[in-house]
C-alpha cells in the first residue's frame, strides 16, 4: 500500500469514526471535528497525487466487484472536496448543535462525505453506481431530518424523482461501457463505432448533466439546495455537482475514444445555455439560497464551457490548447467550491442571526455582523469575477480558451481558402460562447451588486436585522477560512495551473508542462508570445493605490447629512427592492422571459377601491418542459393504474406471464 | 533596461493622469461652440477638480465603510487601467501586464464599487442610476468582447501591445473585418464614456442620470476622485481607439504622433455625435449594442471567408 493510499484510507476511517462519534449525544461537536481532521488527511493525499505521486489501487474494471483506486484526477477532486468540506465542518460545529435533527445530521454528514470519496475513488462500475446512489439519497435524508414541512417533503420528492430520471442516463452510459468492454479502455469504444459512441456520450451528458445542474436538466437544484442545512448546501453545491463533472470528464474525455466535433459543439452550447440561463434566473429570485443555487447552475455552465472548449481543441488536434482549457475548467471547479461554499455558509450564518433569508427584508448586516458580512462580501466579489479574487482568474483562463476557439480556427497559410467550413463553424461557436461568458460575467456583477446591497448594506429592514448579533466563533472561522482562500487563490493561481494542465487526459498535457514559465505570481497562456495575467501584481497595485489615495484624501469631513431625496425625508417604505433594481433588465429581456404581469383595479361607482398588482418571472423550463412531461407521466400512470385490480389472482397471472415471456426470450436470443 | 521600462511606464501613467481631464473639457468646449456659445474653456475640468479638492466631503446618514471606500477603489482601478493600456504600443507590462481582459476586469470593479456605495446610502436616485448602468453594462461587455475577438483575429492573443502592433501600418486595414470592429468599438466608446445617445453627461435631472447617479451623494475630494475617474475612462477608451481601431503608423514616434493628432480629432467627433444625437430611449440601447455585436459577427464571417478589399 503506497503512502498516499494509506493517508486517504486513514482519513476516510477518521471520517467514519467521526460519524460514529456524532451519534452520541455529547459527541456531536467532537464528531464533526474528527470528520474535519479526516477530511484534511484525505485532502493531503489528494494534493500529493496532484503534485505527482504515483497512482495507487485498482485500475478501472468492468467487473461486479467493488474496487478502489487513486490517480491524479481523483486526487484533484479529493483535494477540492477537502478544501470545501473542512471549513464547512468547522462551520457545522457551531451551526448543527441545537437544530432539529442534529443527532441525525452529524453522522449523515460523515456518510455523505464518505459517499463522495467513494464515487471519486471507485474503480468498478458497480462501486461507482452504488456510491452514486448513496450520494443522491443521503442529502435527501438530511433535508428530511432537519425539516418536516410539506414543502420540504414535496421538494425532496421532486429532487429524488428528477435525479433518478436523469440519473438513468448514468446507469445506461456506464453499463453500455461495461458491455462494450470500454470501462477504462479508451480504444474499445472507438472500435465499437460512431453510433455506440453517440449513445454513450448523450446518455452520459443527460445523466451526469442532471446531477451537475446543466440546463435544461437543472430543475431539481433550485428546489433542493435551499432546503438543506447550510453546511450541507455548501457541500452539495460545492462538491456534489463537481463529482458529476468528474464522472462526465471520465466518460467524455477518457473512455469515449476520438472526440466527435458535434459532441464538443453540443457541450459548448449546453455550457452557454447553463451559464446565461442560470444567472438570468438568479437575478429574479427573492430568497437568498435559491439565488445561490441558480448561481451554481451558472458556474457549472462556465466549467462545462471550459470542458467543451477542451473537447473542441482535441477534435481539432490542438492538444496543448485542450490541456489549457481543461485546466481552466478544473481551476473553476476548485474556485467555485471555495466561493460557493463561502456564500452558502454565510447565508447560513445570516439565517441563524436573523431567521429569514428573504432578500427584501434584510439589510445593514455588514455593520452588525462584521466578520460574516466581510466574508460574504469577499465571496460575492469573487463569484462576480472581479479582480483580484479567484473567480476572475479562472474566468480569465476560460475566456482565453474560448477566444482561441474563435481566433485559432483560422486556417493557417498565406492564402485563405474560399469556404473553410470547419474553421468558420467552430469560429461561430466560439464567438457565441465567448459573448455568452462575457454577458454572464456582467450579469453576475449586477446580481451580486444587488445581493451585497440588499443583504449587507443600507438600513436594516426588519427589527431582527437591527438587533442581529454575530454568530458563534466556529461559524465565523468556517467563513473566514474560505474568504482567505478566495484571496490566496486569486493572487497565486499560477501555483496550481501547471499541475492542472498535466492532469488533462489528452496527449498535450505532458508536453506543455515544460513550456510554462513556472511563475507562481501570474497566469499564463504558455504557447503565445504574450497573454498573461499577473495576478499578484494586480492585487498589490490595487491595494497599494487604495492606501495611497486614502492617505492623500485626508479626513476632513462635514457633518452627517441625510441622503438626497429632493429635499424631502427619506421614507423607509420607499426603499428600493430586489424587483425594482432588476426592472431594467426584466424589461429588456421581457420577450425572452415571458414575464407575467397583472394589474386588477377594483372600482365601485367610479371610485377606485383597490389596486392589486401581481408580477412574476416564470421559470420557463418548468412551464414548458417539465410541466408537460409531468402531466404526460400522470396520464400514463392513470392508464397503468388499471392494471392494479387489487385481486391477488391477477397479480399471480402477471408474474406467470412475465416468467413465460422471459423464458421464451431467453430461448430465442440466448440459446446457441 | 528595466529602468527605461519603468520610467516609460511612469511617464505614460503620469501623462494619462494629468491629461485625461482635457478630454471631457475639450468635448464640452466644442459642444458649446457648436451650440453657438463661447463654451467653457477646455481647462475648465481642471478648475472643477481644484474646486472640489478644496471642499469638504459629505457622509450621508448611516452609511458604512463601502461608501467611504468606493472613490478610492475606483481611483485605484482607473490608475491601474492607465498602467495597463499601452501608448504607441509601448508598455513594460511587468506590474499589471497589458492584457485587454485585465482592463475589462478593472473597469468592472470600478463599476461595482459605486453600485455598492449607492446601496449603502439607500438613495433612490443613486440606485436608479446604478440599476440602469449595470443593466447597460451587460450589453456593453458583450459588445466589447465581440470587438476584442475581431481585433485578436490576426494575432490570436489579447495582449494590447500585440494588438497594437498588428493594427499598425496598413496590413490590418485590408480586411473589412477590422473596419467593422472599428464601428463596433465606436459604439463601445459611446457607451463606456456615457455620451449621447446612450447617456447624457450634462444632465442634472436625477431621474435621467445613468452613470451620474451613484455620484450624486459624493462631494469634495471623493467627488474629485470620481470625476477624475470618469475622465480617465474617456482617456483610456480614446487611447484604445487610436491603438487598436484606427490606422496609425508603427514605431514609437509614429505612434506618439498619431496619438497626439487623433485624440483631439476624436474629441471633435464625440462632440459632433453628442450634438447630433438625441438621447436614445433606455430600453433601446441594448438593441443598439446588439446591432454592434451583429456587425462583429458579420466581420467574423468575412474574415473566415477570406474576403479582403
Amino acid at each position: 500500500m503506497t503512502p498516499v493510499s494509506a493517508i486517504v484510507l486513514a482519513g476516510s476511517a477518521t471520517v467514519a469514526a467521526g460519524g460514529v462519534l456524532a451519534v452520541l449525544r455529547r459527541g456531536l461537536r467532537w464528531g464533526l471535528a474528527l470528520q474535519a481532521v479526516g477530511m484534511i488527511a484525505v485532502g493531503v493525499g489528494g494534493a500529493m497525487l496532484v503534485l505527482g505521486a504515483a497512482s495507487a489501487g485498482a485500475d478501472f474494471t468492468g467487473t461486479a466487484a467493488v474496487t478502489f483506486g487513486l490517480d491524479d484526477l481523483t486526487g484533484f477532486f479529493l483535494a477540492a472536496l477537502a478544501v470545501c468540506s473542512v471549513p464547512a465542518l468547522i462551520f457545522a460545529m457551531g451551526y448543527v448543535p441545537g437544530t432539529r435533527g442534529a443527532q441525525m445530521v452529524g453522522p449523515l454528514t460523515a456518510a455523505f462525505l464518505l459517499s463522495l470519496v467513494g464515487v471519486l475513488t471507485a474503480r468498478s462500475a458497480m462501486g461507482f453506481l452504488v456510491f452514486w446512489e448513496l450520494m443522491t439519497l443521503i442529502p435527501a435524508t438530511m433535508i428530511l431530518a432537519a425539516r418536516r414541512e410539506s414543502i420540504a417533503r414535496k421538494a425532496v420528492f421532486q429532487y429524488l424523482a428528477i435525479t433518478h430520471l436523469g440519473g438513468a442516463g448514468v446507469w445506461i452510459a456506464l453499463l453500455l461501457l461495461v458491455g462494450q468492454g470500454a470501462f477504462g479502455d479508451p480504444a474499445a469504444l472507438q472500435a465499437a463505432g460512431g453510433t455506440m459512441q453517440a449513445i454513450v456520450a448523450l446518455t452520459a451528458l443527460i445523466g451526469f448533466g442532471t446531477k451537475a445542474g446543466i440546463m435544461p436538466f437543472h430543475t431539481w437544484l433550485p428546489r433542493a439546495h435551499p432546503l438543506a442545512p447550510s453546511h450541507v448546501s455548501a457541500l452539495m453545491s460545492g462538491m456534489m455537482i463537481k463529482v458529476a463533472i468528474y464522472g462526465l470528464i471520465r466518460v467524455l474525455f477518457e473512455w469515449l475514444g476520438a472526440t466527435p466535433v458535434w459532441l464538443a459543439v453540443l457541450v459548448l452550447a449546453l455550457g452557454t445555455l447553463s451559464a446565461v440561463g442560470g444567472v438570468v434566473y438568479a437575478l429574479f429570485q427573492h430568497e437568498l439560497k435559491r439565488l445561490l443555487a441558480f448561481h451554481s447552475i451558472e458556474n457549472v455552465g462556465i466549467i462545462v464551457l471550459g470542458l467543451g472548449a477542451s473537447l473542441l481543441f482535441e477534435a481539432r488536434g490542438q492538444a496543448d490548447w485542450a490541456a489549457l482549457a481543461f485546466a481552466a475548467a478544473l481551476l473553476h471547479v476548485l474556485n467555485h467550491a471555495v466561493f460557493k461554499g463561502l456564500l452558502f455558509l454565510g447565508a447560513g450564518s445570516i439565517d441563524r442571526a436573523v431567521h429569514g433569508l428573504d432578500l427584501d427584508r434584510l439589510g445593514g448586516l455588514l455593520r452588525r455582523m462584521p466578520w460574516t458580512g466581510g466574508a460574504f462580501l469577499v465571496g460575492s466579489m469573487a463569484i462576480a469575477g472581479l479582480p483580484p479574487f479567484n473567480g476572475f482568474a479562472s474566468e480569465w483562463l476560460t475566456l482565453q480558451s474560448l477566444i482561441h476557439v474563435t481566433t485559432g480556427a483560422a486556417p493557417t497559410g498565406a492564402s485563405l481558402p474560399p469556404l473553410a467550413a470547419f474553421g468558420l463553424g467552430s469560429a461561430l461557436v466560439g464567438f457565441a460562447a465567448t459573448i455568452g461568458l462575457a454577458v454572464t460575467a456582467a450579469l453576475a456583477v449586477l446580481c451580486f451588486a444587488k445581493v451585497v446591497g440588499l443583504v449587507l448594506l443600507g438600513q436594516p429592514r426588519r427589527q431582527a436585522c437591527a438587533t442581529a448579533n454575530e454568530v458563534p466563533r466556529a461559524m465565523i472561522a468556517g467563513t473566514t477560512i474560505l474568504a482567505a482562500l478566495c484571496v490566496v487563490l486569486g493572487l497565486f493561481p499560477g501555483v496550481i495551473v501547471p499541475r492542472l494542465m498535466l492532469l488533462a487526459p489528452t496527449a498535450g498535457g505532458a508536453s506543455i508542462g515544460g513550456l510554462y514559465d513556472g511563475s507562481a505570481f501570474r497566469l499564463q497562456v504558455p504557447f503565445l508570445a504574450s497573454g498573461s495575467l499577473p495576478t499578484l501584481g494586480v492585487g498589490l497595485v490595487l491595494a497599494s493605490l487604495v492606501l495611497v489615495l486614502t492617505a492623500v484624501r485626508g479626513s476632513r469631513r462635514a457633518a452627517v447629512a441625510p441622503a438626497w431625496a429632493c429635499g424631502q425625508r427619506v421614507e423607509p417604505a420607499l426603499r428600493w427592492t430586489s424587483t425594482g433594481f432588476t426592472k431594467s433588465l426584466r424589461l429588456t429581456l421581457e420577450t425572452a422571459l415571458r414575464t407575467e404581469r397583472a394589474v386588477d383595479i377594483e372600482e365601485k361607482g367610479g371610485v377606485i377601491q383597490a389596486v392589486t398588482y401581481h408580477g412574476a418571472v416564470p421559470h420557463l423550463f418548468d412551464t414548458l418542459l417539465y410541466g408537460p412531461i409531468v402531466r404526460g407521466a400522470l396520464v400514463l400512470a392513470g392508464f397503468a393504474r388499471r392494471l392494479q385490480s387489487g385481486s391477488l389472482r391477477t397479480y399471480v397471472l402477471y408474474l406467470l406471464a412475465l416468467i413465460v415471456l422471459l423464458l421464451v426470450v431467453g430461448r430465442i436470443w440466448v440459446a446457441p | 533596461m528595466i529602468w527605461s521600462d519603468a520610467a516609460g511606464d511612469v511617464v505614460r501613467v503620469a501623462a494619462g493622469a494629468i491629461l485625461c481631464p482635457l478630454v471631457p473639457g475639450l468635448v464640452q468646449h466644442i459642444k458649446g461652440r457648436l451650440q453657438g456659445r463661447r463654451g467653457p474653456s477646455p481647462l475648465q475640468a481642471y478648475r472643477e477638480l481644484a474646486r472640489l479638492w478644496s471642499r469638504s466631503m459629505v457622509t450621508p446618514a448611516d452609511t458604512g465603510i463601502l461608501y467611504r471606500l468606493a472613490p478610492t477603489v475606483v481611483g485605484a482601478c482607473l490608475i491601474s487601467a492607465l498602467l495597463v493600456v499601452p501608448i504607441a504600443g509601448q508598455a513594460s507590462g511587468w506590474l499589471v501586464g497589458t492584457d485587454a481582459l485585465v482592463l475589462i476586469g478593472l473597469l468592472a470593479l470600478a463599476r461595482f464599487m459605486p453600485a455598492a456605495a449607492s446601496w449603502d446610502t439607500g438613495s433612490g436616485f443613486a440606485l436608479m442610476g446604478t440599476s440602469r448602468d449595470l443593466t447597460l453594462s451587460v450589453a456593453v461587455e458583450g459588445l466589447f468582447l465581440a470587438v476584442l475577438i475581431l481585433a485578436a483575429l490576426p494575432t490570436g492573443t489579447t495582449d494590447l501591445r500585440a494588438l497594437s502592433d498588428a493594427a499598425a501600418g496598413g496590413a490590418a486595414w485590408t480586411s473589412p473585418a477590422h473596419w467593422l470592429a472599428a464601428l463596433g468599438f465606436a459604439l463601445v466608446l459611446l457607451a463606456e464614456t456615457g455620451r449621447q445617445p446612450v447617456d447624457n453627461p450634462d444632465t442634472h435631472l436625477e431621474l435621467t442620470m445613468i452613470h451620474e447617479g451613484p455620484l450624486l451623494e459624493y462631494a469634495g475630494r471623493d467627488l474629485a476622485y470620481l470625476q477624475w475617474a470618469a475622465a480617465a475612462r474617456h482617456w483610456i477608451m480614446l487611447i484604445l481607439a487610436v491603438e487598436l481601431f484606427l490606422p496609425h503608423p508603427g514605431g514609437l514616434l509614429g505612434g506618439l504622433g498619431a496619438t497626439v493628432v487623433t485624440v483631439p480629432l476624436l474629441c471633435v467627433v464625440l462632440a459632433l455625435v453628442e450634438s447630433w444625437q438625441a438621447k436614445m430611449r433606455l430600453l433601446r440601447v441594448p438593441r443598439l449594442l446588439a446591432t454592434g455585436a451583429g456587425l462583429c459577427l458579420v466581420g467574423l464571417v468575412i474574415w473566415f471567408l477570406g474576403i479582403t478589399s
